[in-house]
């Protein structure tokens, strides 16, 4: 990351876009509290998230690109598994499931190991679990990554629904369109630097385009990119 | 407001909720032990390489007779290299020895000896620890074979007096009856059993997890990289338990082991080596991202691990050097309490040195892997 700064209004859907190893995922992680910065603040809620990384991740509901699910067990005990962790109570847990499963379509399969499911059912459930405890902040890695259109429409609905009810949602995904779709405001970033940020239609205004995927190409570039993974460069590879 | 300890609950629960679910991995917890056992059940180490076998002996006769044949027995036995010989004021303190493993056999010359060597003919009692069927055969042919030596020399009238009987050997062991061979090797199966689940379980978990994502879904709820480090060792730790149960279950209906010591005791050296061997693999694996790596590392702790940790063979049979590295590894101080106190009846007092060690090795392993951990994960 260098000198990466930005604000999410609240109850905005906020596009992060960038190439492969842009540095989306490592901001991400960071936000998420899972990886310290180095230097410099991040605030989420009011949060700083280092020294209030128990209270940012009370705020926050995280679905990845690797879905955070266990296969052997059914999505009741996903679900119980991640409320209780949250500290949700017994009851309320259950009864917040249940409602959920059915906000998912996936009522009908609560007893069934997730194992069994479609790429869709999982992430469906996935959104579920980060749900759970009500966050504030709803963070999506590339959700429709893999996805049937129809769960892609569902899912990109839900993203909507999540706006509709007051959440703040940060999006990262490839899929122009969707930012196109569904993000008010946008930042594209390159090699851990944000080249541009503001509101959607604004930038494409700017850059005279009518479509927010033009101005990701004018500003990252048209060429292949061949990056290595950071861990194998580390090692000299 | 739930703590750490409600948060490590869960995460143990769900480890071994998962670990119940996904059959494959249950069943090999469960077959390969079991498959280690019937190929090695049998199989007894070389044994010529022993030198320095300490035993004890107890006089419990002072006549001058019975300081004689002491004197001599103890010049024979340490000029051969084989035995280092201890003596001991009482049998209680080393009987208290003997299940300590510091000594492996004591020769007892009881009161009355030197009158009935005068006489003719005397007795001297030998216990003999059991622990390892190759040891014990060597220790009571060795002493067998210096009595017969001493025998010849009373005759012979070489150094003792005119009319000197002979001594004959009464050979006891601690375990009443015959025992089965396999009883001693079954301590250290249930031991390596636990190496297995313990020292790879956990390391393997975590970079499953990490792979998948999952880890990262933990380390964003508000739980503490205590209660998730925990959790996992202690579901490893109850994974080890059942395994440990299922094997001596089996040892007994297949081999006819039997238990002679207290079921609590075992269970809390078994709880205390996993937790050991859980910290030790956490730390090991924790410069590895993959479970590959994971699984390499492992195997190159494991292996080395269980041959000389005294599991096929007494730790005495090994080089000083390499004696000195199987002391530094958990798995030997966990078979050896774990096969004293169920194959010898050892109470805690005879284990406690074991279980202390194995103590400070779960504290010391576990305050450096969990820092270790949190190093990890935001790798």
């Amino acid at each position: 990351m260098d000198k990466v700064s930005f604000k999410v209004k609240k109850g905005e859907i906020f596009g992060l876009v960038g190439p492969n190893g842009a540095g989306k995922s490592t901001l991400l992680r960071m936000l998420c509290t899972v990886l310290r910065p180095t230097s410099g603040r991040g605030y989420i809620e009011g949060h700083d998230i280092v020294r209030e990384a128990t209270e940012v991740r009370k705020a926050i509901g995280v679905v990845q690109e690797k879905l955070i699910l266990y296969s052997p067990l059914t999505p009741i005990e996903n679900l119980e598994f991640f409320g209780n962790l949250y500290n949700i109570d017994g009851r309320e847990l259950r009864k917040k499931i249940m409602a959920l499963l059915d906000d998912v379509k996936l009522l009908a399969v609560k007893d069934r190991p997730v194992g069994t499911f479609s790429t869709g059912m999982r992430q469906r459930l996935n959104i579920a679990r980060a749900l759970l405890h009500d966050p504030r902040v709803v963070i999506l890695d590339e959700p429709t990554n893999g996805l049937d259109p129809q769960s892609v429409r569902w899912v990109r609905d839900f993203i909507v629904n999540l706006k509709d009810h007051g959440l703040t949602v940060i999006l990262t995904t490839h899929d122009m369109y969707e930012i196109d779709e569904l993000a008010e405001s946008v930042a594209i970033m390159d090699r851990g630097q944000i080249l541009e940020i503001g509101k959607k239609d604004e930038i494409k205004a700017k850059y005279g385009v009518e479509k927010i995927e033009d101005v990701f190409l004018t500003l990252t570039g048209r060429e292949l990119r061949d990056e290595l993974s950071g861990r194998l460069k580390g090692r000299g590879w | 407001m739930k703590g750490s300890i409600y948060h490590l609950y869960i995460v143990m629960k769900k480890d071994l909720t998962e670990f119940y679910r996904v059959r494959a991995r249950l069943v090999s917890m469960i077959m390969l032990p079991i498959l280690l056992m019937l190929l090695f059940g049998y199989m007894f180490p070389s044994s010529g390489s022993i030198t320095h076998i300490p035993i004890a002996i107890v006089n419990q006769d002072q006549s001058a007779a019975a300081i004689q044949v002491i004197n001599s027995f103890t010049y024979m036995a340490q000029s051969g290299s084989t035995f280092n010989v201890i003596t001991y004021a009482s049998l209680a303190q080393a009987q208290q020895a003997l299940l300590q493993g510091k000594i492996y056999a004591i020769v007892i010359f009881r009161p009355g000896f030197g009158q009935g060597l005068q006489s003719g003919a005397a007795t001297v009692q030998v216990i003999a620890d059991q622990m390892n069927p190759t040891l014990d055969q060597i220790v009571t042919n060795g002493i067998q074979a210096i009595f017969n030596q001493l025998n010849v020399q009373m005759s012979l009238t070489q150094g003792f007096p005119a009319q000197t009987g002979t001594v004959s050997v009464n050979f006891q062991g601690l375990i009443p009856g015959a025992p089965s061979s396999f009883e001693f090797l079954a301590p250290g199966f249930i031991a390596m059993s636990m190496v297995m689940g313990g020292l790879a379980g956990l390391a393997m978990t975590f970079s499953r997890e990490r792979e998948l994502g999952t880890l990262d879904g933990m380390l964003m709820t508000p739980i503490s990289r205590f209660s998730i480090v925990m959790g996992k060792a202690m579901a490893q730790a109850i994974r080890g338990i059942i395994s440990g149960i299922l094997i001596v279950i089996l040892s007994i209906i297949l081999f006819g082991v039997k238990i002679y010591g207290n079921i609590f005791l075992m269970s809390l050296i078994i709880f205390l080596g996993i937790l050991s061997f859980t910290g030790l693999g956490l730390i090991a694996t924790s410069f590895v991202s993959d479970q590959e790596s994971a699984q390499m590392i492992m195997l190159m702790i494991q292996m080395p691990m269980i041959f000389i940790s005294g599991i096929f063979y007494p730790v005495l049979q090994l080089p000083w050097w390499l004696r000195d590295i199987a002391y530094m590894l958990p798995l030997s101080y966990t078979v050896s309490a774990f096969r004293a106190v169920m194959v010898l009846n050892a109470p805690l007092s005879a284990v406690w040195t074991e279980v202390l060690v194995l103590i400070i090795y779960s504290v010391v392993t576990f305050a450096i892997a969990i820092p270790l951990f949190q190093k990890m994960v935001t790798k």
